[in-house]
């Protein structure tokens, strides 16, 4: 049984090689070239390559050389901060700017297990007022604030 | 020298009302983030890059540039008030600055860094005008070779100077390179891991990365750490240090202004590195060694000194050959990128009023923060009452609605997304978000440059080593790789990362 000791530089190592990986898969297509005229695959090439390599190596120390573990982690903060992002990205073209930025704060919010609902719905509304001020208003931006059905 | 008539023709520019009001605005907002902990100048120049948009190139940059340096300034009052660093370039501070506080000096503590950083930036500003010309004149003679060069030297200084493993740094700078080569190869002409959709086509969009990796990493990760903690704030009695600790602090603040200025033009060096150096400098040398722990003021001019001298000639690179050395800078080239304007030699022949008018504005933003620093320093204390449970949804949205803005894009939403879920592993796995950005942002520049090198050579490698200064430049990286292996440094690099 393998024992990993060094859990950061194993998975950050692992998590290299997939990358690398990947990158050397997709870029196969590509036309790898000449040194005097190097094709649009050259660099992309070397580069998976190298980090391949170097995730490789870097597993493979994790795996010899004992370190310090992974700071724990929680689900709730991850959770509720991506989550936030995405819906904002599904609900601005929706429903416009000052809903998205409603419901982004209050889910958002969520992510902090101090969180009171008062004080995040003021805190919604005054943020919603804010960007569209800001970005619609004054920089003019091509936003809707509102886009019920559009 | 026409220095002075290069100085004139920037304050033309720089002190019209609007750029005046821009500076103030950058320097206030650089301020507030430097005093809030939990959000720094990378991610605040990220969210702010979407406003800059529709401003003139010149408002933008010397807001943005604001910000940089404003936070230095700001960084220091919650480290001497809170014993928190503001800003990671203040964590040295809390050691000496509290402890003055604790013993009643805090508005001394205050002061002189205040006075200090100002007196740094008066340096900086005129070591760059000084500088940066004959530094662009020189690198007019460079080509391809030399910029590649150039580049290897920047990377492999970032990584040296980087905390922690020096692999995972090579390890992040090669992915970086590789995220800046997506989109479309400008020689071929092929869509390269585009994977067919069209806002790839340009390439990986600098600001959402930017955003997720650092801004976003940064708040899951400090909900992770801790809540909302209690903060007791320091009371301040006067801001008038005495007749003693003025006499301690000028040499103090002459070689942290030294040693700053010094470490902000290397590459990776930035404000970071040049308080943490000065820090150490100030413990060996100072007449008052014993004093240090207990709140010695040396430990607070010099590396407050320090931070604003590294913060303002980082600037010399990007302005003078159109290299980042830090991520604030990558963020600045972003800037100009945005706003039509190619960062390298030719900006100071070609828009004067652009490279002056942004140095002047630099000397005048040093002159603003310290009257909004010391008078006003009620104000930014009472900022610090605001909760971590409210600041961070407002980050999170303004860097939604500024993404979007960009082009309209759910993409680059989902996209954020992606690189904060990316960014929020790669602190968990102790892997620095610094030499990924700066990879990025030099991916396609050091392709493009190496194709242009073997063309020239045909194909001969050795052309790097043929052309005298591009062989001075490798040279000069293969030295900062020694470094590392020689033990003694490894051992002050760790110990000066540690503290």
């Amino acid at each position: 049984m393998i024992r990993v000791k060094h859990p950061q530089d194993f998975w950050a190592g692992i998590l290299f090689l997939v990358v690398g990986g990947l990158a050397v898969w997709f870029g196969r297509v590509y036309q790898f070239g000449t040194a005097t005229k190097m094709g649009p695959g050259y660099m992309p090439t070397v580069l998976s390559w190298i980090m391949v390599l170097l995730g490789l190596f870097l597993a493979g120390r994790g795996l010899l050389e004992s370190g310090p573990g992974i700071e724990r982690s929680l689900i709730r903060p991850q959770v509720f901060i991506i989550g936030a992002i995405v819906i904002f990205g599904l609900l601005i073209e929706r429903v416009g700017l000052a809903p998205a930025v409603v419901v982004a704060t209050i889910v958002a919010s969520l992510a902090s297990k101090e969180m009171r609902w008062k004080e995040t719905l003021i805190l919604a509304v005054g943020l919603a007022i804010l960007c569209a001020v800001l970005f619609v208003k004054l920089l003019g931006q091509p936003l809707n604030i509102f886009a019920w059905g559009a | 020298m026409d220095i002075l008539q290069n100085l004139g023709t920037g304050f033309a520019v720089s002190v019209t009302p609007l750029n005046l009001l821009f500076c103030l605005f950058g320097c206030l907002i650089g301020t507030l983030i430097g005093v809030l902990p939990g959000i720094g100048p990378i991610a605040t120049i990220a969210m702010l890059l979407p406003v800059t948009f529709s401003l003139s190139p010149l408002g933008a940059l010397i807001m943005l540039a604001g910000i940089y340096y404003g936070a230095q300034y700001g960084g220091s009052t919650t480290a001497v008030l809170v014993n928190l660093p503001g800003e990671s370039s203040s964590v040295v501070t809390c050691i000496e600055g509290y402890r003055m506080a604790q013993r009643g000096r805090a508005g001394s503590a205050l002061a002189v860094a205040a006075v200090g950083s100002f007196f740094a930036g008066c340096v900086g500003t005129v070591l760059i005008a000084a500088f940066a010309p004959i530094l662009a004149k020189f690198a007019e003679e460079f080509r391809s070779p030399e910029y590649f060069s150039l580049m290897v030297f920047g990377l492999v200084a970032a990584v040296v100077l980087a905390h922690g493993s020096v692999i995972k740094a090579v390890a992040m700078i090669v992915l970086g390179l590789l995220i800046g080569l997506v989109g479309t190869d400008t020689q071929s002409g092929v869509a390269r891991f585009t994977f067919g959709i069209p806002e790839l086509y340009d390439g990986v969009d600098f600001v959402p990365v930017a955003m997720g990796l650092f801004g976003f990493a940064e708040i899951m990760g400090n909900l992770d750490r801790h809540g909302d903690q209690p903060r007791s704030t320091a009371k301040i009695a006067t801001l008038w240090p005495t007749r003693a600790e003025i006499r301690r602090a000028i040499p103090a603040v002459l070689r942290g202004t030294a040693i700053g200025s010094f470490l902000g033009i290397l590459p990776g060096g930035g404000a970071v590195l040049a308080s943490f150096a000065a820090y150490t400098m100030e413990k060996k040398v100072s007449r008052f060694r014993n004093e240090f722990g207990t709140g010695a003021i040396e430990g607070v001019a010099g590396p407050e000194s320090a931070n604003n001298a590294g913060a303002q000639t980082s600037f010399i690179p990007l302005l003078t050959l159109g290299i980042p050395s830090t991520p604030v800078m990558a963020l600045m080239m972003g800037a100009m990128t945005i706003q039509g304007i190619a960062p390298g030699t030719a900006i100071i022949t070609e828009r004067p009023e652009l490279f002056w008018g942004m140095i002047t504005s630099m000397w005048v933003g040093n002159l603003m923060l310290v009257i909004i620093n010391l008078p006003l320093i009620g104000i930014w204390v009472s900022l610090l009452k605001v909760p971590y449970r409210i600041l961070f949804p407002c980050i999170l949205v303004f860097c939604c609605v500024g993404a979007y803005s960009i082009n309209n894009s759910t993409f680059l939403i989902m996209m954020m997304a992606g690189f904060a879920v990316l960014g929020y592993a790669f602190a968990k796995l102790a892997c620095e978000g610094a030499p990924f950005l700066l990879g990025f942002v030099l991916g396609p520049l050091m392709e493009e440059n190496l194709r242009r090198s073997m063309v020239l050579s045909f194909g001969d490698p050795t052309i790097f080593l043929q052309r005298p200064i591009s062989l001075c430049i490798l040279l000069l990286a293969l030295g900062i790789v020694a470094l590392i292996v020689i033990p003694q440094f490894r051992e002050t690099r760790e110990e000066a990362f540690q503290e």
